[in-house]
């Protein structure tokens, strides 16, 4: 087989060189240099393993169902958007090369036709979640927008049990650093909150009784958040002292 | 999983969701409007909270499931096995919940903290289904058709599903649950919509695509792209109108409408109604009563040409 890649191959000639008898002399270490990569670390499946959303990655038997049906990949067109891959790499745990989808992986709209389709029960969306928290979490990618978003809708229910969305749309556009056309906005907003539309600032919806239900939550949540940030820098779950 | 349970003619339990309360007014309106014409009835969930949609389970799973069990739990209070929402959204994370709370040590984790915030524990006994099931499983095309009084003769209909309805499988229960359409080629919409005499594009090829509503703002180029070919697929099959039957869709579709206009023309928009909106006129409602002026694509001055009072 011809070599094409003459950089990878180091040619050392050798003049008379007998082994047990037998003259090997000529082209000798006309090797490959080594393309094996030793920079695996299991940690993020370990950690993606370890989360309820991300438990089901072991499943995967790497089909491809779920990115043929993505609509990421194929309706948008974005074709380094490819879940099979993020749970291979995340699988073999390639995080060098994970790491170059940090600006992609959050992109994906949840519309769970993956979950649908996987033969073997893997939670696509789930997982490819849960390996763009590991990202994020260990500092590998920047919060994205999507995480922006997550966090503002999340925090804005539980203030009051139900969303005020023009809060979240503002607190959002805030986040973002853009600016919201106010007049405009506010004559579409004045529309919406005389025909009912819009419960926001004095007029918004509360649950009753959600006094108590708030700081339960919230614990939960800032607890989660503190979990999954410390089993992602510290030492992999279930690795013992 | 969702599994049926209760008697089949229960008065379920009907979960509004921030939508249908707030952006959504005009399908809560018609909803209401076509089961009153259709005699069925559902009993709302009063002081129910937001199902964390689909954002919530990306930061915690247990937040992400005890607020749709509160209200799950909510609906068992009134004694109901069965729970009724009109929002993708919402049934995607209600059956979620009733995945999670299927292991008996999620349900027991899940209970102490709704017992810790004030709430009745879940069981874990309540079936979720979408309105449009609701609507067709009780009443059925047949009644829908003894009902019309104005059909949409000459309309054609592009029927949105959306994704969440009745997706993923293995949250709603599809093939265990009876009466779940099918989530790759639901049907349930252009039966209803046939039966109200309209023409319906059954192989509409966006049926089901997702409108890029949880990114609506977070990934704007994704979220102008999907809701505008939700509207190209329709018209280049020959649409007058699209029907959709979740309220993050109709809103996200309607709040793309300049962008969509800019980057593919004003000959791109068609006229984006709520499947009940279109059911309620044609069992008699007046425009007005069908909230129709709401939508910003106003199907109202549409149908108003075409002679609908």
């Amino acid at each position: 087989m011809p070599i094409v890649e003459p950089s990878l191959v180091e040619v050392q000639r050798t003049e008379q060189l007998e082994l047990d008898g037998i003259d090997v002399s000529g082209d000798w270490n006309t090797f490959l240099r080594s393309r094996v990569h030793t920079d695996l670390d299991l940690k993020v499946l370990e950690w993606v393993r370890s989360q309820p959303q991300g438990e089901t990655i072991s499943r995967c038997w790497q089909c491809g169902t779920c990115t043929a049906g993505c609509c990421m990949h194929t309706d948008f067109g974005l074709e380094e958007f490819n879940p099979r891959y993020f749970i291979y790499l995340a699988q073999i745990g390639y995080e060098a090369e994970l790491r170059k989808y940090a600006e992609t992986i959050w992109r994906c709209v949840s519309c769970n036709k993956c979950v649908e389709r996987c033969p073997k029960g893997v939670k696509v969306e789930e997982v490819v979640h849960s390996i763009g928290s590991y990202l994020e979490v260990t500092g590998m990618a920047k919060e994205s927008p999507a995480d922006r978003f997550d966090r503002a809708y999340t925090e804005n229910l539980l203030r009051r049990g139900v969303l005020d969305e023009a809060a979240l749309f503002q607190t959002y556009e805030r986040l973002e650093g853009r600016k919201t056309p106010g007049r405009e906005l506010f004559r579409l907003g004045l529309s919406m909150l005389l025909s009912g539309r819009l419960h926001t600032g004095p007029f918004a919806h509360r649950t009753r009784g959600w006094g108590k239900m708030r700081p339960v939550l919230t614990r939960l949540m800032t607890e989660d958040l503190r979990r999954r940030r410390e089993t992602a820098r510290g030492p992999p779950p279930g690795s013992g002292p | 999983m969702n599994v049926s349970r209760g008697r089949p003619d229960e008065v379920p339990a009907y979960y509004p969701g921030c939508s249908l309360d707030g952006l959504g007014k005009a399908y809560e309106v018609s909803c209401q409007w076509v089961l009153r014409r259709l005699e069925l009835s559902m009993d709302r969930i009063v002081d129910y909270n937001c199902c964390g949609a689909t954002e919530v389970k990306n930061l915690s799973q247990d937040v992400s499931v005890v607020l749709p069990a509160r209200n799950l739990a909510l609906a068992r209070g009134m004694g109901r096995h069965q729970v009724v929402a009109a929002c993708n959204g919402c049934v995607y994370s209600l059956t979620r919940a009733n995945d999670a709370v299927s292991e008996e040590a999620t349900r027991g984790r899940i209970n102490e903290h709704l017992s810790a915030g004030g709430s009745p524990a879940y069981d874990g006994e309540a079936s979720v289904q979408h309105v449009l099931e609701f609507i067709h499983n009780r009443a059925g095309p047949d009644r829908v058709r003894a009902r019309v009084r104005r059909p949409l003769a000459g309309l054609t209909v592009a029927p949105y599903y959306g994704c969440l309805y009745s997706r993923p499988k293995r949250y709603t229960g599809v093939g265990l649950t009876p009466g779940t359409d099918d989530p790759e080629h639901p049907a349930f919409l252009d039966a209803l919509l046939r039966a109200c005499g309209a023409t319906v594009l059954s192989d509409y090829s966006a049926k089901t695509i997702c409108c890029g509503g949880g990114h609506a703002l977070s990934d704007l180029d994704v979220s102008v792209a999907f809701s505008a070919s939700v509207m190209n697929e329709a018209k280049r099959a020959g649409a007058d109108l699209v029907a959709t039957i979740c309220p993050l869709g109709q809103i996200n579709i309607e709040n793309n409408l300049d962008r969509i206009r800019q980057t593919y023309g004003p000959e791109a928009i068609l006229p984006v109604a709520y499947f009940t909106q279109l059911m309620a006129v044609a069992l008699g409602a007046s425009l007005r009563e069908a909230r129709l002026k709401d939508n910003f694509s106003r199907p109202d001055l549409f149908l108003k040409g075409k002679g609908f009072p």
